[in-house]
């Protein structure tokens, strides 16, 4: 518990460093100094904090969206990016700005989550048929699923001239980030609460169908809660700020390998530990080259991977 | 490169020149000269396969009808000049090697995005690069018009396009002066980047002579350098041109300007002196090399700048 505050405070730390790092000059002094019609609160108000906001808001969503996609598949290496849930947002945000480019971004997150449930759906039939649920085999039989939905998505892309696009909702980016723009995020963390509330529940059906509904729960209503949360989670990023990966991988592994398994004491951790990590690769993407941007998904897969080979490569170590 | 593309231009008009003096001896062979070295072409060339649309709207402007195009990204602006009888040759990076064999052309044309073609259809076809360098836009849509002037018999319609260009650039150029510096944007699905002096449309800072509100940028094939909206806060500049990739998503028009109609864009001089430019996006984009799609955009900015 003790630890956990103190993850908390250092997330905090970043959060409030965030808020002091960009093109404008918006510093304490600044702000002391100036009137609130200045430039420097008006900055602070309008980009700064809604930039803030929301990297903690996607990166904990993201993270727990990874974790409830492991706890409910059994398998440690999937995440909404590798099982085809992103992809199929992605899908059906393309489909829906093609058809219906007019809606308002709700209508068509919907339209994405929509999707998304469907293409996670898609993974579990196609898993369960999978005679032997091999740690390996179901995150491969994910990313090829995912590359289908994918390469169906560029089909539709490139004969409608969409390329550039795509690769632009591909591309995690919070530089667009402004008052107004970004409040749909806000439903991602009405998604980590549910997941939070129900957290038992996962961590039951994961035992499997006899022994949950041995315990007294509809193992297909919990499942689909869960699907619910991942699909409308990563609709929910992926039309706000684009695709960030890795996070719902790494975030949650670490997170395991610190402090187990049991899914009501993980979620607080991976929230915090996943909005830190955003946050924290934001900053980079915003110094490292000034006063341009570097976009987040770029730092977070870079980071991201080498973390993750370090994982698995310890993880080889102590098991050998 | 400017000095290099100067010779070859040179060299081209030295060839022509000679060319001319023995054309009335035998069946003309034409030597051009383009990028990627040297194609012979037997008179004027009458089946004509073009891969590139900046290319098809020089051929469109010197009047000279073509008979391949590409099977994308047609210009709005170019529609009603493609023959409805064209045949298609791949896309505008891909071309569709069986289908140009196939057509027999007399010439084929690629630039820019199609120039890595030219390799394997130079062994079909008679093939001509006319990629042109960013930096060097102007220059380059007139070496590229002297040089589809030459190939196709039509010189004198060639140096009339290029005094109207001249003409319009010295137009523009006078109504810029003292009008202060401006930023080029292009936006694309929600996010912003900046176009500098070695873009596809650098002609504004290096041919108009707006100067750039921004120190440094590396012009990337698509986007340019990815930016926040309090970067242009910042920069704050006098004049903003705007490239709207989100136009080709259907979103239509509106997508950029409701994208820079925010708390921060507005507060920017540009914005508050209603001095934000949309350019026409597919020739900004796509046909940027060509005459008519340049002068589309030099029409622009100038309404702009005398509003």
């Amino acid at each position: 518990m003790r630890l956990l505050l103190l993850a908390l405070a250092a997330t905090l730390a970043l959060a409030i460093a965030s808020l002091f790092v960009g093109v404008s000059d918006v510093s304490i002094g600044a702000l002391l100094s100036s009137s609130p019609d200045d430039r420097p609160i008006q900055v602070l108000l309008i980009s700064r904090i809604p930039r803030t906001l929301s990297l903690l808001l996607a990166g904990s969503s993201m993270a727990i969206a990874g974790l409830v996609m492991q706890i409910i598949v059994r398998n440690r290496f999937v995440e909404p990016g590798t099982v085809g849930t992103t992809e199929s947002a992605l899908l059906g945000f393309l489909i829906v700005t093609m058809l219906a480019p007019g809606w308002p971004l709700m209508a068509k997150m919907l339209v994405a989550a929509v999707f998304a449930l469907a293409g996670t759906f898609l993974f579990f039939r196609v898993i369960a048929t999978v005679p032997a649920r091999d740690v390996l085999l179901v995150p491969l039989v994910g990313i090829m699923l995912s590359g289908i939905i994918g390469a169906v998505t560029t089909f539709f892309a490139y004969r409608y001239g969409l390329l550039p696009t795509l690769l632009a909702w591909e591309v995690g980016d919070f530089s667009g980030v402004l008052r107004g723009r970004y409040e749909l995020l806000w439903i991602g963390l009405v998604c980590a609460v549910v997941a939070y509330i129900a957290a038992d529940r996962f961590t039951v059906a994961s035992m499997g169908e006899d022994f949950t509904t041995n315990l007294g729960l509809n193992h297909q209503q919990v499942m689909t809660l869960g699907l619910v949360v991942v699909a409308l989670i990563s609709a929910v990023v992926l039309v706000s700020v684009g695709i960030i990966p890795f996070l719902g991988l790494v975030v949650p592994n670490v997170i395991s390998l610190m402090i187990g398994d049991n899914m009501r004491r993980t979620v607080p951790w991976v929230a915090v530990t996943g909005a830190g990590f955003v946050v924290a690769c934001d900053i980079v993407g915003r110094v490292i080259r000034a006063p341009y941007e570097i976009p987040i998904s770029v730092v977070v897969g870079v980071i991201g991977s080498i973390v993750f080979l370090y994982l698995l490569l310890r993880t080889r170590r102590s098991a050998a | 490169m400017q000095h290099h593309t100067r010779i070859s231009a040179f060299a081209a008009a030295l060839m022509a020149g000679a060319l001319s003096m023995t054309s009335l001896v035998s069946a003309q062979e034409t030597t051009i000269t383009h990028a990627q070295g040297e194609t012979t072409i037997n008179g004027v060339p009458e089946t004509v396969l073009v891969q590139d649309w900046a290319v098809f709207d020089n051929l469109s402007a010197l009047g000279v009808e073509v008979d391949g195009v590409p099977s994308s990204n047609a210009p709005s602006y170019l529609a009603d000049q493609i023959p409805a009888d064209a045949i298609q040759i791949g896309s505008l990076f891909e071309p569709d090697f069986e289908g140009i064999a196939a057509a027999e052309a007399d010439i084929y044309l690629v630039a820019g995005r199609s120039r890595t073609a030219y390799p394997t259809a130079s062994e079909i076809v008679p093939t001509v690069d006319l990629s042109i360098d960013n930096n060097a836009i102007v220059e380059g849509v007139k070496t590229n018009l002297t040089k589809l002037g030459e190939i196709f018999d039509a010189e004198d319609k060639a140096a009339e396009l290029i005094s109207n260009l001249d003409a319009k650039v010295a137009e523009v150029q006078a109504a810029a002066e003292d009008k202060g510096n401006a930023l080029v944007l292009v936006t694309n699905a929600g996010n912003i980047g900046v176009y500098g002096p070695d873009s596809r449309v650098s002609w504004i800072y290096n041919e108009i002579g707006l100067e750039s509100a921004m120190t440094e940028v590396e012009d990337g094939d698509h986007g340019g350098d990815s930016v926040s909206f309090e970067y242009i806060l910042e920069m704050n500049p006098d004049w903003l041109f705007v490239i709207d990739r989100d136009a080709g998503v259907g979103e239509s028009t509106g997508a950029a300007a409701a994208l820079l109609d925010n708390e921060l864009v507005n507060q920017t001089s540009a914005a508050k002196q209603d001095q934000i430019v949309y350019l026409d996006p597919q020739a900004a984009y796509i046909t940027m090399h060509g005459y008519n799609g340049l002068m589309l955009m030099l029409d622009e900015v100038l309404a702009g700048l005398d509003a």
